[in-house]
């Protein structure tokens, strides 16, 4: 496949994660929820990938896809594909998936208060992570919690280590969750929404000790938000997510600079402050649909200002935006924009029919 | 405010609220309208006995001055003696045949409602929606119910015709005992315990009674475990401790139960004082002579005296129980005290 | 036309003369209902005056009798239609119940007709609380039963297959006709006919579930010990559980939201206050209390009233409100806090209208919930008292009482005597708590159930005896 080929050309050493063709899809009694349907994208080591969208765009469950925390009445179908550091975890058993997280992959939740376990101190809380994938225990253990709570900026660590998650402010909890998180030394640290609950000054801080981890340590990161000034402000690349699928992918100055899927213009457009000198605010008409049925059309078209006839009849695939630019993918019919319309609608028929397509 | 000091006001404020019981109890008594006098002598009482013994009761005293010598008896645990139940017999050494036999009771009333109807409660929190979990809980709602007496009474007659009905004397089986009647206890905790001959038969005795009183709190705290369960287990801390990759057997054990048994005891206090309650009817259909029955006999009979200070007995029971329950609270859940105590 | 040109400005009368037509119809029907039952109004008004003003109603034994008797040849004389008294029986019984639902319905209707053309608001809050209701089964069910229960009470005296005065009050001044073994219209006193038809535990001296006894007489639920109709017992208890559940219930509810109300209003001092009184009053072991203040204020006037109901109403009352309060004491201080009691109290809003207007709607429903289910307890906490015999004393008739009349004879024919109060109340009680945890997922669909230290104490409380 030509994606493929596009990573081989892209370096030497194969990516930290790399996320092909992932499906989750929720089955109730009254209807099958296709929350992620048919998501590829790839973390390198040391980068921090952003992944945004509204609430309900899937966000949330490709993260935990990846985790293997997926619970009844949802599951990872088949033909998805998760591979970290050369091995596919979905044929993992659940023990093999426990050695992993938070050994390996770590993460990070929304709301620091109640992630954090409230009888038990917040030493215990690391100590129990060090005591599962790193067999410490005892001082030795206890000492490394204090320099893991000293690393992520909490003073006065020594005492703190024994204080229950209500004793910490809200700016301290996320950064002892955050610590928790490292204290395997992970390679990949997924942040699901990991400051919205917090106020933007605190916010800002915490997104600055991100970036010094990530420095330090090589950290790669999966960044989940649906604020567009926080992707702006730490990631590399970003994903945009809508409806259970990635509509765009780009380096993050070239995604603000020139974004190229519909949605994408619409949310950064939304962004009060984006439109000097407008009267009314912009927004994208519409909710974000519920995917039930198997996607063979394009989910945003309802709400898409530049839909047309064939929006409804084929199924976008993701596809280099101009020839050449292999950085930057937009699902969408408009594109490659250096086609004409027609061409570039067959392109996407047969990339969906998984025929072999020569780069053009 | 830390967690011992919160402690320490609850510790503070049942002192009023003994104090407050107590006046409760003799303002009933002693202001009124029943007169302990004639409950003692009799209809055909001479007027010379009748006075004699309210000196002796001290009725002649003015309302506050009987209220200051009631309070500073019960405080110094001058407990007095019935007057109409057992004449003469000081209350203590009632409270020493007759309590022991309620405390058996009650022990392994919350015994069965504890380590019955907890475990259970989990079980069916951790299993949700499935048959068994409908079955334990319908069965809990149905069970809380019931009237423990109504419950007692059929036992007991079933027990008692049980060779008729079934074919197998409950009488005779293991140990020989009588379906109704008190406990056979010896003299000391320590032959209780260690000889089987002693403790089997006292165990089988009293096992339909603590069955009604227990089971009826059982249905309860099965029930409240099972929420409490529920919502421990779908609360953001467990999935990051699975985000953390913790095994499942260290997930229910250290992470949910402990969160859970948190609104649980409040539960089995509670249950505490419906023991307390309760056990006068499960006493009077098993003819127990246990210290509720004396308490309703005293009653019945106009024993104030007596009453008077089993009901003092029985209110420190409960503070102490509260106490006991907040001495809970504040070892297992660090967050007590935090924001905002009573 | 409209009186003023502002919708919102109209009161509801002024609305209904808009539009007179949905009213004026279910009013004539309302009317119909009641006319049918006037009878029954009216005799209840004038009998508490003196000896009641007798008129033709639609659910009087007078209608539809079932205290006849048969002939040799087998025809059955002076029941309705000459149906055998069972039939009868059952069929004033499914007359009663029909026309409980027929009333309730169209009260159902009238709230419909509200909603849809007198009310100013399309929806409100309300409305998904009865959606919510409507969908519940468990709550159904409670809602079904703990109905048949109020029915049952408020219409015992059309209920039974003969009356509370005829059986149990005063049944030598009765009599009842049959024919004797020798086939002669024979006529004996009530009160013999008792004697007769006594429950005894042995198969020759029994009267059991939806039998006839030798008088032509028949028992849907047997006889008691005494020879009179457990039925008509049943019934009449029903009543005396339900005055007695629901007048303490009622004042515990009052007290508890008031004070709820006061001390999340002005918190500090007043609410240490009750703090200490309510705690003191919890402490206090409760039943054990109920049982000496009944005993010591056995004398007085106030028991002679409903032999000892009102009194055990009062001092139930009185030892349950510290309960109540302390459950609806979470959501008031959670009202407190909210900005509009602050706006209120900033432009001087008076406290109690603060109270009544801002804080109280919202914890009417908690107090429901928790009412409902400390109900059970009230229910099951007089029975108890009956059954040792403190309780309502004889000869008004309870459950408990019931139950300790037979406990000797559970293991033989006569188990009914015990089994049936018991079930009644376990089902009961069962009903009141499922009805409770319906309207709780109706007013508050996000808890599971259980928060916060008053519902703990309340389903302590609410339980056994």
């Amino acid at each position: 496949m030509a994606r493929t080929d596009a990573t081989a050309t892209r370096g030497e050493s194969e990516p930290l994660l790399s996320i092909e063709n992932l499906q989750t899809a929720f089955f109730t009694d009254k209807e099958v929820i296709r929350a992620v349907d048919g998501v590829s994208f790839d973390i390198e080591r040391g980068e921090t990938v952003g992944v945004v969208g509204e609430s309900g765009s899937g966000k949330s469950v490709t993260a935990r896809s990846i985790m293997g925390l997926v619970d009844s009445p949802g599951r990872v179908l088949e033909g998805s594909s998760i591979r970290f550091d050369g091995e596919e975890l979905t044929d993992k058993s659940e023990k093999e998936y426990r050695s992993i997280r938070g050994g390996d992959i770590a993460m990070v939740f929304q709301d620091p208060l109640t992630s954090l376990n409230p009888v038990y101190t917040v030493g215990n809380q690391i100590k129990e992570s060090l005591r599962l994938h790193q067999d410490m225990r005892g001082a030795e253990a206890t000492e490394e919690a204090i320099d893991l709570l000293e690393a992520v900026g909490i003073p006065d660590a020594a005492r703190r280590v024994n204080e229950y998650p209500h004793e910490f402010s809200g700016g301290m909890r996320q950064r002892a969750v955050i610590a928790m998180a490292l204290a395997c030394d992970p390679e990949l640290l997924i942040c699901d929404e990991p400051t919205t609950a917090l106020d933007v000054t605190i916010q800002a801080q915490i997104l600055e000790l991100l970036d010094d981890i990530q420095e330090e340590r090589d950290l790669a990161i999966m960044f989940i938000t649906h604020d567009m000034g926080v992707i702006a402000e730490i990631s590399d690349r970003v994903n945009v997510m809508y409806a259970g699928e990635i509509v765009e992918t780009a380096p993050v100055e070239e995604l603000f600079a020139n974004p190229r899927h519909p949605y994408t213009e619409g949310l950064l457009n939304s962004i009060p402050g984006n439109q000097p000198g407008a009267d009314r605010l912009e927004t994208i008409e519409g909710d974000v649909p519920t995917p039930n049925e198997p996607a063979t059309y394009c989910r945003f078209e309802p709400r898409c200002p530049k839909a047309f006839e064939e929006c409804t009849r084929v199924h976008p695939e993701p596809v280099a935006v101009t020839d050449g630019a292999d950085d930057h993918t937009a699902a969408c019919l408009l594109y490659p924009e250096d086609v004409s319309e027609a061409e570039a609608v067959e392109l996407h028929e047969r990339r969906g029919d998984g025929e072999e397509v020569t780069d053009r | 405010m830390s967690r011992w000091q919160y402690f320490g006001k609850r510790l503070l404020l049942s002192v009023p609220v003994l104090v407050f019981g107590a006046s409760i109890t003799f303002l009933v008594i002693r202001a009124g309208p029943l007169d302990p006098v004639s409950a003692i002598i009799g209809p055909q009482g001479d007027p010379q006995a009748y006075n004699r013994i309210r000196e002796q009761l001290g009725l002649n005293e003015p309302l506050w001055r009987q209220y200051i010598d009631y309070m500073v008896d019960l405080f110094t645990f001058q407990l007095g003696e019935s007057w109409v139940v057992q004449p003469e017999r000081d209350v203590y050494s009632l409270l020493a045949s007759y309590a022991p036999r309620t405390i058996w009771l009650g022990f392994w009333s919350v015994l069965i409602a504890v380590f019955i109807g907890i475990p259970l409660g989990f079980y069916a929190g951790l299993n949700p929606n499935t048959f068994s979990d409908y079955l334990a809980s319908f069965g809990g709602i149905v069970w809380r119910a019931m009237p423990n007496f109504w419950l007692a009474v059929i036992l007991m007659s079933v027990l008692s015709q049980s060779q008729s009905l079934f074919g197998f004397s409950w009488q005779n089986w293991l140990y020989e005992t009588n379906v109704t009647g008190p406990p056979p206890l010896p003299g000391d905790l320590v032959t209780l315990l260690t000889s089987p001959d002693h403790f089997f038969p006292a165990l089988k005795k009293i096992a339909p009674a603590a069955i009604v009183l227990g089971s009826a709190s059982m249905g309860n705290e099965m029930r409240i475990g099972r929420t409490a369960v529920l919502e421990t287990v779908n609360s953001n801390f467990i999935e990051t401790a699975k985000a953390k990759g913790v095994p499942p057997r260290s997930l229910v054990w250290k992470h949910i139960f402990r969160n859970a048994l948190i609104p649980l005891v409040p539960i089995i206090t509670g249950e505490a004082f419906l023991l307390i309650g309760g056990s006068v009817l499960v006493e009077t259909v098993f003819n127990i002579s246990g210290i509720g029955y004396l308490f309703f006999q005293g009653i019945q009979n106009g024993d104030m005296p007596l009453v008077g200070s089993l009901m003092f007995v029985f209110i420190l029971l409960v503070v102490v129980i509260n106490i006991v329950q907040d001495l809970l609270y504040t070892i297992i859940d660090p967050r007590v005290g935090y924001d905002g105590g009573a | 036309m409209s009186v003023t040109d502002d919708p919102e400005e109209a009161t509801l009368l002024e609305r209904i003369q808009d539009d007179p037509g949905p009213a004026m119809r279910w009013l004539a029907g309302a009317l119909l209902l009641f006319a049918l039952e006037a009878g029954a109004v009216v005799n209840f008004v004038t009998g508490l005056f003196g000896p009641g003003m007798e008129l033709p109603t639609l659910l009087s034994r007078e209608l539809i009798p079932n205290n006849g008797f048969q002939t040799p040849a087998g025809v059955w004389k002076e029941t309705f239609l000459g149906l055998s008294p069972a039939v009868a029986w059952g069929i004033r019984v499914a007359l009663v119940y029909v026309y409980a639902i027929v009333c309730t319905w169209w009260l159902w209707r009238g709230y419909l007709v509200f909603r849809e053309h007198y009310r100013y608001a399309d929806w409100t809050p309300r409305d998904d609380m009865i959606d919510r209701l409507r969908g519940h089964r468990w709550g159904q069910f409670g809602a079904v039963i703990v109905f048949a229960f109020v029915i049952m009470a408020m219409f015992a005296p059309a209920l039974g297959p003969t009356t509370v005065e005829r059986t149990i009050q005063d049944p030598y001044s009765y009599t009842v006709d049959y024919y004797d073994e020798n086939g002669e219209l024979a006529n004996v006193t009530v009160g013999q006919a008792n004697l007769g038809a006594r429950s005894q535990g042995t198969p020759d001296q029994n009267v059991g579930v939806m039998q006839y006894d030798e008088y032509g007489r028949f028992h849907p639920f047997g006889t008691l010990p005494s020879g009179k109709d457990m039925f008509t017992f049943m019934a009449a208890g029903a009543r005396v559980s339900l005055f007695i559940g629901l007048l303490s219930i009622g004042l515990s509810g009052f007290i508890a939201a008031s004070f709820a109300l006061l001390t999340a209003y002005y918190k500090g001092l007043v609410d240490l206050a009750v703090v200490i009184t309510g705690d003191s009053i919890m402490s206090l072991p409760r039943l054990l209390f109920v049982m000496l203040l009944s005993v010591v204020l056995a004398d007085t006037w106030i028991a002679g009233i409903y032999s000892g109901g009102l009194l055990l109403a009062l001092i139930f009352a009185a030892t349950g409100w510290p309960i109540l309060w302390r459950a609806v004491r979470g959501p008031a201080f959670q009202i407190a806090e909210q900005e509009w009691i602050d706006a209120a109290k900033s432009f001087g809003q008076k406290p109690r209208i603060t109270m009544q207007k801002h804080m109280a709607p919202y914890i009417l429903g908690y107090l429901l919930v928790y009412s409902s289910m400390s109900l059970g307890g009230i229910i099951i906490g007089v029975a108890g008292l009956s059954f040792l015999g403190l309780g309502v004393s004889a000869p008004t008739p309870e459950w408990g009482r019931a139950i300790d009349i037979g406990q000797s004879y559970v293991t033989t024919t006569s188990w009914h005597i015990s089994f049936i109060p018991g079930i009644l109340i376990v089902l009961v009680v069962t009903a009141f708590n499922a009805l409770g945890d319906g309207i709780r997922d109706a007013i508050d669909p996000q808890s599971e159930g259980g928060e916060g230290e008053g519902s703990e104490a309340v389903a302590a409380g609410g339980g056994g005896a």
